[in-house]
């Protein structure tokens, strides 16, 4: 799907050039004095291949600047993240100067049909799904939920990416979920089947790959796993760290933005020694620690300048950087709305080519299908703003104010008006343009609206997905559920 | 000792200054202080202190977990001749707590047994990615009238089960109150596992705690 565009992407920068030189050569201290903890042998061999100290019996790698330059040599500036539309209407381009939004997951969620907050089943992966594929301003896919409560935890990813492949083509977004033993192949494999095939996925990969370093400056292995799988299956992946200022980071954003670049920039020579070339960008996910109860906060102005700055640094280096939002809110309310439309404003400004935060609350764990409908709108409203003013013959629309003026001369009538006013005014689909005196007599909420919007979209919506790919997914996840747990599986049924 | 020594103890655990503190202690300890007197007036007052003002949102969790780290190394010191005297120092309950196998996440644990720790109970931090043994090893050694335990992600949850059925085993579980919490704790999950309680954030476990011992 094409992203929003426009003069404003990467105008907002919370740093200035010298600064980002100054951030490089701190987070190049960090990794030529300290460097990096290497649990895994893999890994630290990887490291040791391209020219990495390896000490402490190869527990530990120091990694000078050069290596770290060499490796973005390898890197692509930028790449597609392909739709499975034979059109290719729902590619994406990530790193072009193009904003995409997608949307985010939840353990919990609002029961669109009852009104109920309860946790999260297979059949709500469906239903997110479907909802996600319908907006026309949700480009891309996190986990439709994230945990099917009534599905076994030792297939629980093989699930839910199973519905995800069986109701959507547009692409999706994938982070190390339970670490059980046949995630990463099963998972690459159900990503094979709904692309057609082995070489489809490594020809138009629909998947982007999540490689997250563990701060304080550690390779972990269950994500040098998830690297290699990616790598080897042809998805791009996105390198970052998920420190927490105050917690697994300094508490200072200067400080926060040196560490995540050290662990990013360790990941990036990672990546480009085992698969040298393969496409990568940067990741903003990190939060501040509340100081009261030690929880990640999404919603704090920090958390959007930071992400920010992470953007500026992608630039830097000439990569492109993905970014998680999300917000705090505990519900799908006032704090939850104005959270959400500062954070992603302020990302889409500072030119983050995929921004996941539709439809989810309370940091990843509550997600609501009518507050996925109102983010969609704020997506639109975002997607406005960033095309700042255009300015050329036409628009400057001088022979028009010749022609109209002065008074009693209206607009409204020409053809000049009609042919414009749909591309450069916004017009929104549930926000509340009514007149004043109408609302007060009678009126429709914004929840209830979205509200509406989703049920007719569960009601109506059918899935893109061939009915044959369904079907070879479907008997892919029944040898996973008899491999794992011995019985046959039962997926949820759509419209008995 | 007047009444100023034990006010400077106190204050150092408020700072969170345990260079301070440790060196009060020694001198005091030199000058023939009774240890108990130096955690009773002294610390203690300090790091109840600590939890008031964590309660009424005038302090965070840095200045916590600090008072907490303070506490601990200067009561180890003190312990010791309080152990050799053979007199019992007076807690509110002793509580062993960790993050379960499988699971590397320390904040949310820390935390928990900070505040604990701020109000009243005397708590053994035995840290993350704690197997069942090392469970049963500690709440042996302390005599742990409480165990936590913790987990943030989904797959460790199994071991929190592990580690009771085990405790059954060492004929440890019917004098021992458990109590689980971390992101997916739930309270239908805790009964599945025969758990006493669940506490859903520092605050609801200090609470739980305080029920399951009979002091609320």
């Amino acid at each position: 799907m094409k992203g929003f565009t426009g003069k404003l992407v990467g105008s907002l920068c919370p740093i200035t050039d010298e600064e980002c030189k100054k951030v490089h050569k701190a987070a190049v201290r960090v990794l030529e004095q300290g460097g990096m903890r290497c649990d895994d042998p893999r890994a630290a061999k990887m490291f040791e291949k391209v020219g990495c100290k390896v000490e402490d019996d190869g527990k530990l790698v120091k990694i000078p600047e050069k290596v770290i330059m060499d490796a973005f040599k390898k890197c692509p500036g930028s790449f597609t993240i392909f739709g499975r539309d034979a059109e290719g209407n729902n590619d994406i381009r990530i790193g072009d100067g193009e904003v995409h939004f997608a949307t985010v997951t939840g353990r919990y969620l609002r029961d669109i049909r009852t009104g109920e907050r309860r946790q999260a089943t297979r059949a709500d992966a469906v239903d997110g799904t479907l909802m996600a594929d319908a907006l026309e301003n949700v480009h891309s896919l996190y986990k439709a939920v994230m945990w099917l409560y009534d599905e076994p935890k030792i297939c629980n990813s093989q699930m839910l990416v199973g519905e995800m492949m069986k109701y959507t083509d547009k692409s999706m977004t994938w982070v190390y979920n339970t670490g059980a033993e046949h995630e990463v192949p099963d998972l690459i494999k159900l990503w094979q089947i709904a692309a057609g095939g082995e070489e489809a996925l490594k020809k138009k990969p629909h998947v982007l790959g999540h490689v997250i370093a563990n701060p304080p400056r550690v390779i972990d292995v269950n994500y040098t796993d998830w690297l290699m799988g990616f790598c080897d299956a042809g998805l791009p992946i996105t390198v970052y760290s998920a420190l927490m200022g105050g917690a697994t980071g300094p508490a200072t954003l200067a400080g926060m933005l040196v560490q995540v670049i050290a662990e990013t920039l360790a990941l990036v020579v990672q990546t480009q020694s085992y698969k040298p070339g393969h496409p990568l960008c940067f990741c903003s996910f990190n939060p501040a620690m509340d100081m009261r109860t030690g929880l990640w906060q999404f919603g704090n102005p920090e958390y959007g300048t930071v992400g920010a700055g992470i953007s500026a640094m992608a630039k830097f280096y000439g990569v492109p950087c993905v970014g998680f939002t999300i917000n705090d809110s505990c519900d799908t309310d006032e704090q939850a709305a104005y959270e959400s439309a500062l954070k992603n404003y302020t990302y889409a400004l500072s030119g983050i080519s995929l921004i996941w935060d539709i439809g989810g609350t309370a940091g990843f764990n509550y997600v609501d299908w009518a507050h996925m409908c109102i983010e969609n709108e704020v997506a639109g409203f975002i997607g406005h703003y960033l095309k700042g003013i255009r300015i050329d013959e036409e628009r400057l629309s001088v022979d028009e104010i010749l022609k109209v003026g002065p008074l009693p001369g209206s607009y409204l009538r020409e053809a000049h008006t009609r042919k414009w006013y749909r591309e450069e005014f916004f017009i929104p689909k549930l926000s509340n343009r009514d007149f004043f005196e109408s609302w007060e007599r009678g009126h429709t909420d914004l929840l209830e609206k979205g509200k509406q919007q989703a049920l007719k979209i569960l009601d109506s919506h059918e899935s893109p997905v061939p009915m044959d790919v369904q079907k070879q997914i479907d008997e892919y996840l029944n040898h996973v559920k008899k491999r794992d747990v011995g019985e046959a599986d039962k997926p949820p049924k759509r419209k008995e | 000792m007047d009444q100023e020594y034990f006010d400077r103890l106190a204050q150092a655990v408020v700072d969170g200054e345990a260079d301070a503190a440790v060196q009060l202690v020694n001198d005091g300890l030199g000058k023939g202080v009774d240890p108990i007197d130096a955690v009773e007036r002294g610390l203690a007052r300090g790091i109840m202190k600590v939890g008031e003002d964590f309660g009424a949102g005038e302090v965070f969790l840095p200045e916590l977990i600090m008072a907490a780290d303070v506490m601990k190394k200067a009561t180890s010191i003190l312990d010791e001749k309080i152990k050799a005297s053979g007199t019992p120092r007076t807690t509110l309950g002793k509580i062993v707590i960790g993050t379960v196998k499988g699971d590397i996440h320390d904040i949310g644990k820390s935390v928990v047994a900070a505040v604990l720790q701020a109000n009243g109970y005397d708590v053994e931090d035995i840290g993350i990615d704690v197997a069942v043994d090392g469970f049963i090893q500690s709440v042996k050694q302390n005599n742990a009238d409480v165990l936590g335990m913790s987990t943030l992600l989904t797959l460790p949850l199994q071991v929190m089960g592990e580690v009771i059925a085990a405790m059954k085993e060492a004929g440890l579980r019917d004098r021992v109150k458990i109590i689980v919490g971390g992101c997916p704790v739930t309270q239908e999950f805790a009964e599945e596992i025969g758990a006493d309680a669940v506490g859903f954030d520092a605050a609801d476990a200090v609470k739980k705690v305080g029920k399951l011992l009979g002091r609320s």
